[in-house]
């Protein structure tokens, strides 16, 4: 202990680290009626890193060749030491990252915490949702299992009804005609690098954005439950008399991070194969083509909207505008009320929305 | 001219491949041989219905597997000149199907049901059936079936002789596919137990009691290493759920401690 207290007094005097924390993290003040749902931001941190050192792990043995792909993953799961739990852990932590995810997005939209001044974070942490759907399908290819192989033959396929330029951008995607090895070459990359470095620094902005601008007054258990930015200029968002971030909030943060950790652990250990069909586990085969090919569950609502319009493009212009209006939000909804149940209007859109996407997403399983 | 072909099928399978939904949807386009007999009526038009139900369609071995000729040419799909066998003479059976299945060939002739073969013998449409062609099981041996050419008590020795292999390998069989279906790597039990079954096959045109049951008691040795290793699966799996069950325990009392250790802060 005086070890570790030498070393921490050795960089405190070089630059000011106790002070740094101080202000950070103890001086950090958050609202006193702040709830649980504002830890998701912090669950989603804990997934985040999860994958990367899961990732990293999983690299060691994985071979991105499609020849050797499928046996690699086998010998994962069979041979490494552990490797059966490091693959499940990734694979079951994706499928829960966009699960909470979605849980905090729907948190931040029934508190209004999206509302001005917090355009860009809610621009930014939409942006994560579309790039954590784009790492989640470039890494569902990486086993070369049948279900890979014939999964993204149909999304990539999808892109075909984009006039003009779909046929062009399906090449582009594949690297070929065909799923085939380049495209097992360029999803490996993205899923790898170009998008997890991409989600890292957006995340990086996401908590700026939070530092700078305050941690938005959830419209709870108060009389007043308007925003009180006027966007006459910046403001910064105090919370005087408000709660210590350290060490108040970070214990709920970890109370949080374990029942999760439980949930997810639960899922690991008894029923990881919830996320995976039995395609998954039989090695690629193009002149094979399975009876019933299904995406992930949470692109099924966007498999079924493709199936019911009589043609694709239509399917694909309503998920763009249902997209683009989403991402949009808070330049639409630009009212001061941020209470739910003050904004029937919003509710009753908001609920419906999330009870149409299930409705879809129930709908693309059976059919 | 060979070459247009060759480029209008490339072009077709790749056509195929970038649509697979609508390869989904689409049924395999039938062969010349089923298009025409299936509208005849009677003695011609029979083998189709019969196919429908048998061990060859349910594995895509089609009309022209057996009989030759050519079934993407309606002209001459019954041409000698494209191969077209028609149908084998009685003697000539087990050639007529030896040449797919080797091994069952050569163990049939060496059986006393093969050794009768052109003197009242059965040939293997008698038991397996012609067109209707039925899967090697232990349910092709019974009474009704024997007892047309003779008594029914040596078989029912034999049949009951190989039924407790018969099963075994049916339960090791579901239970490596379902490890199959979980990622495990089954490969080399999938092998020992191709070879077991293909060994425990040969049994099946035997009429000699005595070595059934000395070869059963063989087969039934090399079944339960393989059924060893399924165990030793077993084992693993219960001790992963144990250490999953620590695991989770463990996540929600570090909740509990940290949800108190806040409270102490209000």
């Amino acid at each position: 202990m005086a070890l570790l207290k030498r070393l921490i007094d050795w960089i405190d005097v070089r630059i000011g680290a106790r002070e740094l924390a101080q202000k950070q993290l103890g001086d950090y003040l958050l609202p006193r009626n702040i709830n649980v749902w504002y830890s998701m931001g912090s669950i989603l941190l804990f997934i985040f890193v999860l994958q990367v050192v899961t990732g990293i792990l999983l690299l060691i043995y994985y071979v991105p060749d499609a020849d050797k792909a499928f046996k690699s993953v086998t010998y994962i799961m069979n041979d490494v030491p552990f490797g059966w739990l490091i693959r499940m852990c990734h694979a079951v932590g994706s499928n829960m990252m966009v699960l909470v995810l979605l849980l905090h997005m729907f948190s931040v939209l029934f508190m209004g915490s999206y509302k001005g001044p917090r355009e860009l974070n809610w621009v930014t942490g939409f942006i994560l949702l579309t790039l954590v759907q784009g790492i989640s399908l470039t890494g569902y290819l990486l086993p070369w299992s049948q279900l890979s192989f014939w999964a993204t033959t149909v999304a990539t396929n999808s892109a075909n009804a984009i006039p003009v330029i779909g046929p062009h951008l399906v090449e582009f995607l594949r690297g070929g005609k065909l799923v085939g090895p380049p495209t097992l070459g360029r999803f490996f990359a993205l899923h790898v690098a170009v998008i997890p470095l991409t989600i890292a620094a957006l995340v990086g902005l996401h908590l700026f954005l939070l530092e700078r601008i305050g941690v938005s007054t959830p419209p709870f258990g108060l009389k007043e439950t308007k925003n009180p930015w006027q966007g006459k200029g910046f403001e910064y968002e105090g919370h005087p008399g408000g709660i210590p971030f350290f060490p108040n909030y970070a214990l709920q943060d970890l109370t949080s991070i374990s029942i999760y950790l439980a949930c997810f652990l639960g899922v690991v250990f008894f029923d990881p194969y919830l996320f995976f069909p039995k395609d998954a586990f039989l090695p690629a085969n193009p002149f094979v083509t399975p009876a019933h090919i299904k995406p992930e569950w949470y692109f099924l609502a966007n498999y079924q909207t493709l199936k019911i319009f009589p043609n694709e493009l239509i399917g694909l212009t309503v998920q763009g505008a249902a997209m683009t209006f989403l991402a949009l939000l808070p330049f639409i909804d630009r009212g001061p009320e941020k209470h739910p149940l003050k904004r029937p209007v919003f509710m009753a859109c908001t609920i419906g929305g999330i009870l149409l996407w299930i409705g879809l997403t129930v709908w693309g399983h059976y059919s | 001219m060979r070459y247009a072909k060759h480029v209008t099928n490339s072009l077709l399978l790749v056509f195929s491949l970038m649509l697979p939904i609508a390869v989904f949807a689409a049924e395999q386009p039938e062969i010349v041989c089923i298009q025409c007999h299936s509208t005849m009526p009677g003695k011609i038009g029979e083998p189709v219905k019969l196919w429908r139900g048998s061990i060859h369609a349910e594995n895509g071995i089609a009309c022209n597997a057996c009989h030759g000729g050519d079934p993407a040419d309606a002209a001459n799909a019954m041409s000698p000149a494209r191969g077209f066998l028609g149908a084998p003479k009685e003697k000539a059976i087990p050639d007529f199907c030896g040449r797919c299945h080797v091994g069952v060939r050569a163990d049939y002739l060496a059986s006393a049901h093969g050794q009768a073969l052109g003197m009242g013998g059965p040939t293997c449409v008698t038991c397996h059936g012609n067109h209707q062609v039925l899967k090697a099981s232990l349910e092709l041996i019974n009474e009704k079936s024997c007892s047309r050419c003779h008594s029914f008590e040596r078989a029912r020795v034999i049949k009951s002789a190989m039924q407790e292999t018969e099963a075994m390998i049916v339960a090791i069989d579901a239970r490596i596919k379902a490890y199959k279906a979980k990622g495990t790597d089954t490969d080399k039990m999938e092998k020992g137990l191709f070879a077991v079954r293909n060994r425990f096959h040969t049994l099946f045109h035997n009429v000699d009691v005595e070595l059934v049951k000395k070869e059963s008691m063989q087969i039934q040795a090399e079944l339960k290493k393989i059924e060893a290793v399924l165990q030793g699966l077993d084992d693993s799996q219960h001790t992963r759920k144990i250490a999953g069950a620590v695991a989770v325990a463990g996540a929600l009392l570090a909740a509990l401690f940290l949800h108190l250790f806040r409270k102490t802060y209000e």
